[in-house]
């Protein structure tokens, strides 16, 4: 482990995470509102302390980068991200403590969309459309954007791409690493503008259109509004940002593959295929438990129904109704949505399906072969075997996941939190939903959880941001053995 | 340029991560998961897993797109079906092929003007045998390479203790010896490749590269102490392909050879092919079977053995036993940097001489030869410079030659110049560069065709 060149890499993402926050500041000059000076100090901070650890580890040579420094460089990276970004909330006036601000800047950048704030319609606007920007940098990942434009670190780009954004199969769009992730961010940036024109066309203020494309497309969640979608009732919004969560909770590369003329990418996809028919079952199942207990009409049930069941499947969060206000199935299925996640090489959370696929078939094929005693089966996606290593490696990360999800909320619950809002407040962070059950549904928020509570869902939230092993690696003392 | 690469071995990947740091699109194919996973974990290169010369694999990885194709799988057959089949989906793609045994050695024609059309084929065999030779006749090199027709010389040395020069600055050479020195081009000192300048002081122990016109190659390697001695019994070990052609070569120049070779039927076949050559059956590492045959008495002794293993052993055993110079043959490039420390000198590698000769057919522009020197830390090319290119009708000072490249000499109409500041490239002078790996790229640039971007 090379320290000094780890600070040098990890200097240069804070000096462009301060460049970031000249966007907001436009904002706010253009409003006037008072988030003109807390975003100018914090841009000055940041940009100030990522020169400094550049300028001080300057000398260091960058070639190639082992997989341990780049699982290092991501992990300690996107914590020092969340630091830097929370300097806005910290230094604005509304938020009394550090650690709130913190827990809205991870929110933020790993896509949760949970949120400390009570009334968010009284924030500045520079400071929501902060908000509303590090989600959508979080959403493709700030390090797969920096090895897409800054050209250091073009060789070691790699390793530091698979520490971010781990699949159980990765796929390379391009030979190049810069060029794959250049391609990712623009099918990423081609997509949110088309929403962008969508919602202002709806009648949606720019203003708001970007922000809520802006939270959309990394299946974020924060809105600018309290009632979140809800605030606009109207089937066309509902409509347009459905549409847009699941093609968020769809991988890139088929994105890419459409774009490039290839209109049956999606079909002939099995991950992409089994996700959109999760949904579509979870949806009907929905709709009808709501569909007279709740709603009267079948139009309104499925409207509600299917919003809120796209929102926590692709891990998005946002809310067009009180769910919890609905009948115990439905809040259960929601609950089980937030594990199932979207897929791989999506900007969603979760498990992410092509795993849950992943350990469907093993089971399926522990139970074949105590049929077939001597059968020889392999494990296919799409026709293709998949590797014993996958499927190890995939079974030890939902093993992994659901440890560290019970561990955690047997720590919140220690904390004199409810049972339910326990549950719910760790299976939203670590799934990178938002909203859950409980003290913390979509009505709530998370400026109740006490202090301690607040550190853990933000080791929760980068946990699941960053899919456990590069995260959870650096708790290993193996790691740190020379 | 998008490059796809059937085969995954040694020299598979090395290519494969030379043309990766160069920036080029580069598509791995392989069947040997293991050689993939290594590919996609050490090199930013896209990898397809699959035979190479499927059809459904080669359109997966993309040949429709791509400029060139290299089969360099170890099995010739494999790699002809890969040219094959690659003619048959994308007839522009450019196809270069490694074909290695013997048998195939009067068709490499055929091969070109009918079907599979592979436009180059590269035999990694005869590339070596030239560099043995070259290496037996110039004294104390390590590295010996020609251009311009054997005209210029690009050779690296060892600066022993004993030297004159050991401790001399670059400047104070003429000083100190009375004659000119050659283009000091690099200096390899501590693994580290630099360029040096006139304040450099050469210290023992350096690897030193200097050009040098072939006339005036003996005089030079006097300045730095390296004396001739005639070559006149050479015993190779190991009568593999190479060993043979070797010996073939040298029983024709009237040089008194002998062969070790471990297996008898292969002896009986090398007694049947070669005239003059004493064939020995026996095991090149036994020291009695070596006494026997007064090793002490030859001038130099080759190890090509196919254990690479064996070859350092014997090599340093020969050593032991009296013997001056010893070539041996190495596979694996992980153990290129550790031989002059264990006092190893001189090595070949018929893997470096493929990928020699695979990266002259890559390079933009009218390059005419690419020598990789020692560690791939940098690269020695030759060129035409076109007329329309920006290096032509401007002296040197004045064009912008990126940082880490120096234009050594100009042959022009049969003459070599040695260049100064304010000489001035010709159209369609034959100009020698030496650039280390990261200036490669834009050397390409300055020496392409101008017009190729309208």
């Amino acid at each position: 482990m090379r320290w000094s060149f780890i600070l040098y890499i990890i200097g240069m993402l804070i000096i462009f995470l301060g460049i970031c926050m000249i966007f907001p500041l436009l904002f706010g000059l253009y409003f006037k509102d008072q988030s003109v000076i807390p975003l100018v100090q914090s841009l000055g901070i940041t940009v100030g302390f990522g020169l400094s650890l550049v300028i001080c580890f300057k000398k260091t040579k960058v070639e190639h980068i082992s997989h341990r420094e780049g699982m290092a460089i991501v992990a300690i990276g996107w914590t020092a991200i969340g630091f830097f970004g929370a300097f806005p909330f910290y230094l604005g006036a509304e938020f009394s403590t550090f650690v709130d601000a913190f827990f809205e800047s991870v929110s933020g950048f790993t896509t949760t969309g949970s949120s400390i704030l009570t009334n968010i319609e009284a924030v500045s606007k520079g400071l929501l459309f902060w908000r509303s920007l590090i989600q959508w940098l979080g959403g493709m990942g700030i390090i797969v954007l920096s090895v897409a434009i800054l050209p250091f670190l073009g060789v070691g780009g790699m390793q530091l791409y698979k520490a971010e954004v781990p699949s159980p199969v990765p796929d390379k769009l391009k030979p190049r690493i810069r060029d794959t992730a250049t391609v990712l961010w623009k099918v990423y940036a081609l997509i949110s503008l088309a929403q962008v024109l969508l919602l202002t066309i709806g009648g949606m203020s720019l203003y708001d259109a970007l922000c809520h494309a802006f939270t959309t497309m990394p299946t974020g969640g924060f809105s600018t509004k309290n009632a979140s979608i809800a605030h606009y009732d109207s089937v066309y919004f509902d409509t347009v940002i459905i549409i847009f969560m699941l093609l968020a909770g769809i991988n890139f590369s088929l994105h890419y593959q459409f774009l490039r003329g290839k209109p049956l990418a999606f079909w002939r996809d099995s991950e992409c295929r089994f996700f959109l028919g999760s949904v579509l079952i979870l949806i009907v199942v929905v709709t009808f438990d709501i569909y007279g207990t709740v709603y009267n009409t079948l139009g309104r049930a499925f409207q509600y129904g299917s919003f809120q069941v796209v929102s926590i499947v692709t891990t998005t969060g946002y809310a067009t109704a009180d769910y919890e206000l609905w009948p115990a199935m439905s809040q259960l299925i929601l609950l089980l949505c937030m594990f199932l996640g979207a897929s791989a090489g999506s900007t969603g959370g979760g498990m992410k399906c092509i795993r849950v696929m992943l350990a469907l078939k093993y089971c399926y094929k522990e139970l074949f072969s105590l049929i077939h005693p001597r059968a020889v089966k392999h494990i296919k996606i799409g026709g293709v075997s998949v590797s014993e290593d996958v499927v190890r490696s995939v079974l030890g990360f939902m093993g992994l996941y659901v440890g560290l999800f019970a561990f955690s909320s047997v720590l919140i619950a220690s904390m004199g939190v409810d049972l339910i809002t326990s549950v719910a407040s760790v299976a939203a962070t670590i799934g990178n939903i938002g909203p859950g059950l409980g003290m913390v549904g979509p009505t709530d928020n998370f400026a109740h959880i006490p202090y301690l509570g607040k550190w853990v869902l933000i080791w929760c939230m980068l946990l699941g941001r960053l899919e456990i092993y590069t995260v959870i690696i650096l708790f290993v003392p193996e790691f740190w053995r020379k | 340029m998008k490059i796809i690469i059937v085969g995954a071995g040694e020299v598979g990947f090395h290519i494969a991560s030379h043309l990766a740091q160069e920036n080029k699109d580069v598509v791995v194919i392989d069947k040997d998961f293991a050689a993939i996973r290594r590919v996609s974990d050490n090199i930013d290169v896209q990898v397809v897993s699959g035979s190479g010369s499927s059809p459904v694999v080669l359109k997966e990885a993309g040949i429709k797109e791509a400029e060139i194709l290299l089969a360099v799988t170890d099995s010739d057959e494999t790699n002809l079906m890969a040219c094959l089949a690659a003619n048959l989906i994308s007839p522009t793609t450019k196809k270069l092929c490694r074909i290695r045994h013997a048998d195939y050695d009067e068709y490499h024609e055929v091969f070109r003007d009918q079907a599979p059309h592979i436009d180059t084929i590269i035999n990694p065999e005869i590339e070596v045998v030239k560099t043995i030779e070259r290496l037996i006749h110039v004294p104390g090199a390590v590295e010996v390479e020609e251009f311009a027709d054997g005209r210029v010389n690009f050779v690296g040395i060892h600066l022993d203790k004993s030297a004159r020069l050991n401790g001399v600055c670059l400047s104070d050479i003429y000083a100190k010896i009375g004659k000119q020195s050659p283009l000091i081009v690099a200096v390899v000192r501590d693994e580290e490749l630099i360029i040096p300048r006139g304040n450099h002081v050469l210290r023992a122990g350096d690897l030193i590269y200097f050009i040098s016109e072939q006339e005036k190659l003996m005089g030079f390697l006097s300045i730095f102490d390296k004396h001739v001695e005639p070559i006149d019994r050479v015993l190779i070990i190991g009568g593999g392909r190479i060993g043979f052609r070797l010996a073939f070569l040298l029983e024709k120049k009237s040089i008194y050879t002998k062969i070790i070779e471990k297996n008898p039927d292969r002896c009986a076949k090398l007694a049947e092919k070669l005239n003059k050559a004493i064939v020995l059956h026996g095991d090149g590492s036994d020291q009695d079977l070596l006494r026997a045959e007064n090793i002490q008495d030859m001038g130099i002794v080759v190890t090509l053995t196919n254990d690479e293993e064996t070859n350092i052993i014997t090599s340093l055993l020969a050593k032991r036993m009296g013997v001056r110079r010893t070539i041996t043959k190495i596979s694996k490039f992980a153990y290129l940097p550790l031989m002059s420390m264990i006092g190893i000198e001189l090595v070949v590698s018929p893997r470096l001489s493929a990928v020699n000769s695979i990266l002259q057919h890559i390079r933009k522009g009218r390059v005419l030869s690419t020598k990789a020197i020692k560690g791939e830390q940098a690269e020695v090319m030759e060129a035409v410079a076109l007329e329309t290119s920006d290096i032509v009708g401007k002296p040197i000072k004045n064009i912008s030659i990126p940082k880490g490249a120096l234009v050594t000499s100009i042959i022009r109409n049969n003459t070599v110049i040695i260049p100064t500041g304010s000489s001035v490239i010709e159209p369609n002078d034959r100009i020698i560069i030496f650039a280390k790996k990261q200036a490669i790229p834009k050397i390409e640039k300055i020496l392409a065709v101008k017009l190729e971007y309208f």
